[in-house]
């Protein structure tokens, strides 16, 4: 690879290291998924810089002919153990939102039945 | 006497609640109440509105039952489990499901708690099937509650006829049970096989269903095909799971 198209690719991961730094700082992305955000970014950071070099030997050694698309491979993997872990959580959030929803309307109803035995004027 | 004052001198003891799962069910609502309060004054009735979008608090609202508003809509498994866990939490002996669109008949309440007191059964399933009469729904939906039966009978080891009836009445044990665990869509089938693999027993008794009173069902064709296909991975995936431990 030429020497600029090379320095491309080490950018823009730099680039997306940073916006996960950011990120993470502001505290946009919760702890569960900064670790494994840095994570990765750390992981693109290094194999765009000096893990480059290795990637036609890492391709020869799982018998891909063709590196790139031992790298697409990797990346297409690793987002859909991404979506899977994202789908888990957002089915535990969806557990949650339901127990509180279901609590929250029978706390009402209990609130608004004890308002209603106080009288009039109970409460205020 | 009849079957009905017969149960209301033994069971006078016994906390009932009665959950109503109501999504949009304004028209069919009041005549259920008023149904069921007449015929058996000493039960608690607790209407779940699921989120409806008429005017179902409004036609509830006076009338002698409680009306628990989700502020948004669950489907009818979440919204069963909110029953569940009122009857759990206040301590009710039995806790029966009836529809809010009239097609469970009040006048039959009595035989389903009835089961759970004198068979010593856990859940007691109000079953369309074993007497043949009444409303017996279309011949799609019955050959497809017949696969189902057949099959949780096969697991079960228990006859069960009308595996998708949700016209049933739990005890304690099943109660705490299914607040803990109840799908959120077409939950009927599964909550059998849970409650199969926590070792409680089930019961069928006849019934008599009507068709429904107003609105329409939520499971057209298109859903039915959705519903064979949830329901039978939900039988597969809950077979899989470690069993639940009742309390």
């Amino acid at each position: 690879m030429p020497a600029y198209g090379h320095a491309l690719v080490f950018t823009t991961t730099l680039v997306v290291f940073c916006f996960v730094l950011w990120l993470v700082r502001r505290r946009s992305i919760g702890e569960r998924f900064a670790v494994l955000w840095l994570l990765i970014s750390a992981c693109l950071l290094v194999a765009s810089s000096v893990g480059y070099r290795y990637l036609f030997e890492i391709a020869k050694f799982v018998g891909v002919p063709y590196p790139p698309s031992a790298l697409f491979f990797l990346a297409i993997a690793g987002l859909t153990l991404l979506i899977i872990e994202l789908f888990a959580w957002v089915s535990k959030l969806n557990d949650r939102t339901r127990v509180l929803t279901q609590q929250l309307a029978i706390l009402s109803e209990r609130v608004n039945r004890e308002r209603a035995t106080a009288g009039p004027g109970a409460g205020r | 006497m009849n079957a009905i004052s017969e149960t209301r001198d033994h069971d006078r003891e016994t906390r009932v609640l009665l959950i109503v799962p109501a999504f949009n069910e304004a028209q069919s609502l009041p005549a259920l109440i008023h149904r069921i309060s007449s015929l058996y004054p000493h039960y608690d009735i607790a209407i779940i509105n699921d989120g409806s979008t008429d005017n179902t608090v409004q036609a509830v609202r006076e009338m002698p039952a409680r009306l628990i508003t989700l502020p948004c809509n669950l489907g009818i498994g979440g919204a069963m489990q909110t029953g569940f866990c009122i009857a759990r939490d206040e301590g009710y002996d039995i806790a029966v499901q009836v529809d809010g669109d009239g097609q469970h008949p009040a006048e039959q309440v009595h035989l389903l708690v009835n089961a759970i007191l004198q068979s010593g059964c856990d859940i007691a399933i109000g079953s369309r099937f074993l007497t043949g009469s009444g409303y017996q729904s279309t011949l799609s939906r019955r050959l497809g509650i017949r696969v189902f039966s057949l099959w949780l009978s096969a697991i079960c080891n228990t006859r069960i006829t009308d595996a998708t009836s949700g016209f049933r009445a739990m005890n304690r044990r099943a109660t705490e049970l299914l607040s803990r665990n109840y799908a959120e869509d077409y939950p009927e089938v599964e909550a059998i096989l849970v409650a199969h693999r926590a070792a409680l027993r089930i019961c069928e008794v006849p019934v008599e269903m009507s068709a429904r009173e107003a609105g329409v069902s939520s499971i057209g064709r298109l859903r039915s095909v959705l519903y064979m296909v949830k329901v039978s991975l939900s039988i597969l995936m809950c077979s899989l799971r470690r069993p639940e431990i009742t309390r």
